[in-house]
């Protein structure tokens, strides 16, 4: 087997993926305050149910929350909870 | 009498943008009567004939409406003293059966005539009296009214829907905003509509949680407030234009949608063979192929409506081979095979069940809208067959279709309206 390491890589670090969620979730949570939602109602119906349509169009919102699959959104939420 | 006339065997190509969900604004709209204070701003309204009839109906109560712009509406329900809506403009649209969630939730009270909508079956409303009763209204049917009283208002109660009824899960769901108590729906359906109605009321101050789930949490608030509104993008006229590429071998991007609401028809559609891309608000629909007959069920959100099937069974009878097409909400959803009969399709009918023998050549010929969406599955067809196809009983189709011709010129079909 050939080595090469001479090649550019890139490696996901786990704090990656939890900033990641974090800027999704607050962006999402800013559009939705900005026009008037109860911002956790809408969350919290979305990871529900799965449907984009509680979640604003808004400063592209709906299209950010869509970038991340609903139970790593749960999985995050909850080692933040459980863990602190 | 008006009349699309479409001469066929134009593909399909550019862009089309979609209006707002009617089967979320035929709902909104009537809600935004519940404003105790303020008025309600309701934008993306689709521009059609069943948003006209509700807006009529509205104004007879007492509403002022103000049209800002052609999808946008200011709602006051300052003068609404009327709790009897029993105008036979309400006969005309499915819809006006939302009027008797809203009214019992204003006034306890409520007088609406029966409604009307497209003939495709039996479509009784035994799942929404049974969620008011449930609540404490006594219902009665009279000269084809259906009156409905409280003694002080609705009351929450647990309502199990026996079949899973978008139409009664939105209604019991507004006639709960303002009773007394929590009510809790279970078995309800989960269409993207009753999410858009959900969170305009909660805009308004209500308090629903669980929409789009099977089960939906009402807890009853004392006041509601007016708000603005922006209802979602229609999948059904979304879908139905993405089918309208597909069978004309187009290649046509189909913008402000909300893909995810579109997944049971991107994947038959994928499955038959056509290419779809989607956008953050798009879907990408190209075609270059001869496409395979696949089978395909009609069923409650997020499986595939029922409102596409038509569609789609114009576009099996042109793919390769024997498709197969099972109506398991509506028990007369077929009847615009016989006009597709008329234009070269060989499909049979048995029961619930349709079989499709495909590839045929469409040919143009003289066909009517028997509904609402048979309509839109005449026009796809008249778009693949050769020659002119004419089609009657227009009104049908713009009750939920707006500015068809017009879009559809905008993606290079040869389509005009013509007045008898």
């Amino acid at each position: 087997m050939t080595e090469r390491h001479d090649e550019t890589m890139s490696f996901k670090f786990q704090p990656e993926k939890n900033n990641k969620t974090r800027t999704i979730l607050n962006e999402v949570y800013n559009a939705l305050k900005e026009k008037g939602y109860n911002p956790i109602n809408q969350l919290v119906g979305y990871i529900m149910s799965g449907d984009p349509t509680y979640i604003t169009s808004y400063n592209n919102a709906r299209a950010n929350i869509r970038k991340i699959e609903r139970d790593e959104i749960l999985e995050e939420l909850l080692k933040n909870y459980l863990e602190k | 009498m008006k009349k699309l006339i479409i001469n066929g065997g134009k593909r399909l190509t550019g862009e089309v943008v979609i209006g707002g969900a009617k089967n979320a604004a035929v709902a909104i709209l009537p809600a935004a009567i519940l404003a105790d204070e303020g008025i309600c701003e309701i934008d993306n309204l689709p521009e059609i004939e069943d948003i006209n009839c509700i807006e009529n109906i509205m104004k007879t109560l007492g509403a002022k409406i103000i049209r800002e712009t052609p999808k946008s509406v200011i709602v006051d329900p300052r003068n609404v003293k009327s709790y009897c809506a029993n105008d036979d403009e309400a006969k005309e649209m499915r819809g006006s059966y939302y009027l008797l969630g809203v009214l019992l939730a204003k006034f306890g009270k409520a007088e609406v005539v029966f409604p009307g909508g497209c003939a495709i079956g039996v479509r009784p409303i035994d799942q929404h009296i049974k969620g008011f009763e449930a609540m404490g209204a006594e219902i009665s049917v009279e000269h084809g009214i259906i009156k409905a009283y409280t003694k002080g208002g609705l009351k929450g109660a647990n309502i199990y829907l026996d079949v899973v009824s978008v139409g009664a899960t939105i209604n019991i769901m507004i006639a709960a905003t303002k009773a007394k108590g929590v009510t809790i729906i279970e078995n309800a359906a989960k269409e993207p509509h009753i999410v858009d109605v959900a969170n305009f009321l909660n805009s308004m101050g209500a308090n629903i949680k669980g929409a789009g789930t099977d089960v939906i949490k009402v807890t009853g608030v004392e006041h509601l407030k007016g708000c603005y509104y922006s209802v979602i993008p229609d999948q059904i006229e979304a879908g139905t234009y993405m089918i309208a590429a597909a069978a004309t071998k187009g290649d046509v991007v189909v913008k402000n949608v909300i893909p995810t609401h579109l997944e049971s028809v991107t994947a038959k559609l994928t499955e038959m063979g056509v290419d779809v891309e989607e956008g953050e608000d798009s879907v990408r629909v190209a075609c270059n192929k001869k496409l395979k007959g696949i089978s395909l069920k009609t069923l409650p959100y997020p499986g595939f409506p029922t409102d596409l099937q038509q569609p789609m069974t114009v576009l099996l009878s042109i793919a390769d081979g024997r498709s197969m097409v099972t109506e398991s909400i509506w028990e007369s959803r077929f009847k615009h095979v016989d006009e597709l009969k008329r234009m070269g399709a060989n499909i049979k009918v048995e029961g619930k069940v349709a079989i499709i023998d495909g590839n045929k050549n469409l040919t143009g010929a003289k066909v009517t809208a028997t509904d609402l969406r048979a309509g839109a599955a005449m026009v796809i067809a008249g778009l693949v067959a050769e020659g002119t196809t004419t089609i009657t009983n227009v009104y049908r189709i713009d009750r939920g279709y707006e500015k068809i011709e017009e879009k559809l010129r905008g993606l290079g079909a040869d389509i005009r309206r013509v007045v008898d």
